[in-house]
C-alpha cells in the first residue's frame, strides 16, 4: 500500500463527508502512528473530534465503523490488510479493546467453573480477533468463530470439549 | 462553526465513483421525497452492495447521520 496516496485519498473522502454530508467533524490523519497496543499496529490512523463526535459514536460507533469500512472499499484494501487502517474518536477503540479483554477474562472464568462453552455476542472480524488473541495463552481453553455474516461470533470452549457432537447453550456478553 | 451546505447526492456519487470499476456509469438523483437514487453499471452493483450488504448499509448509516444534521430522513435506493 502506498501510504501517502492512501492518506490523501482518505482525506479526499473525509473532506466530502464533512462538506457534502454537513457533519461538524474535524479529523487528523497520521501515517505510521506509534503502536497503540501489541495487537493493533495501523499504518494510517485517523482520529476524529468535533461537535458531531457523538454521531460517530452512537449505537456502538456505527458511523465511525461505517466510515472506516467505506475507506477500505475506496482504497480497495484486501480483507487481510484492513488492520492497516484505523479510525478512532475519543479513544473508542482502546476503550472497546479493554471491554473485550474484560469480557474474555469473565468468560474464561465461567467456562472453567461450568465446563460448558460460552458464546460471545456477534461482532466484527477485528473484534473477534481481539478475543482470540486475548484468550490464546489460556491452555485449558480454546476459541473458535462460528456463524455467518453479522451473526458470526466467538465461542470459548474447554480445551477438551467435543464441539462436533454437542451444540453449546447460547449465552452472551455485551 | 460556520454552517455548511449539505449535498448528500454529491457525497454518495463521489463515494460510489471511488468504489466501482466504471465511474462513468454512476448516476445519482435526489428525488423530491429525499430519496437518493444511485444507479451504477450492472457489473458494479455487487461492489456498491458489498458482502452481506455491508457497503450499502454503511452508505445508509452515513446518509442517516447527514439527515440528523439536515433534519431530514434520507433513503438510498440502488438501481442497475
Amino acid at each position: 500500500m502506498d501510504k501517502l496516496a492512501a492518506a490523501n485519498r482518505i482525506n479526499e473522502f473525509l473532506q466530502s463527508v464533512v462538506t457534502n454530508g454537513g457533519l461538524h467533524l474535524k479529523y487528523r490523519i497520521v501515517i505510521d502512528p506509534p503502536a497503540q497496543s501489541d495487537w493493533e499496529k495501523p499504518e494510517i490512523f485517523v482520529d476524529f473530534s468535533g461537535p458531531d463526535s457523538t454521531l460517530l459514536l452512537d449505537r456502538g460507533a456505527e458511523l465511525l465503523r461505517a466510515l472506516e469500512l467505506l475507506a477500505f472499499e475506496i482504497l480497495r484494501l484486501p480483507h487481510g490488510d484492513h488492520e492497516k487502517i484505523s479510525f478512532d474518536c475519543k479513544n473508542q477503540r482502546s476503550i472497546r479493546m479493554q471491554e473485550l479483554r474484560m469480557a474474555a477474562t469473565v468468560a474464561a472464568e465461567k467456562v472453567r467453573q461450568t465446563g460448558t462453552p460460552f458464546h460471545f455476542a456477534p461482532m466484527s472480524s477485528r473484534e473477534r480477533r481481539i478475543l482470540h488473541l486475548a484468550l490464546r495463552d489460556q491452555t485449558d481453553l480454546r476459541t473458535e468463530s462460528d456463524g455467518e455474516g453479522f451473526n458470526r461470533c466467538v465461542i470459548l470452549y474447554p480445551a477438551d470439549y467435543k464441539s462436533a457432537t454437542t451444540k453449546p447453550a447460547r449465552r452472551t456478553l455485551p | 462553526m460556520p454552517e455548511t451546505s449539505p449535498n448528500v447526492s454529491l457525497l454518495i456519487e463521489q463515494i460510489a465513483k471511488w468504489i466501482v470499476d466504471e465511474p462513468d456509469q454512476v448516476f445519482v438523483e435526489h428525488l423530491d421525497d429525499d430519496v437518493i437514487e444511485l444507479e451504477v453499471a450492472e457489473g458494479d452493483v455487487g461492489k456498491v452492495i458489498g458482502r452481506q450488504g455491508r457497503n450499502v448499509r454503511a452508505l445508509r448509516t452515513l446518509l442517516s447521520a447527514a439527515g440528523v444534521r439536515a433534519r431530514k430522513r434520507y433513503t438510498l435506493d440502488v438501481i442497475d
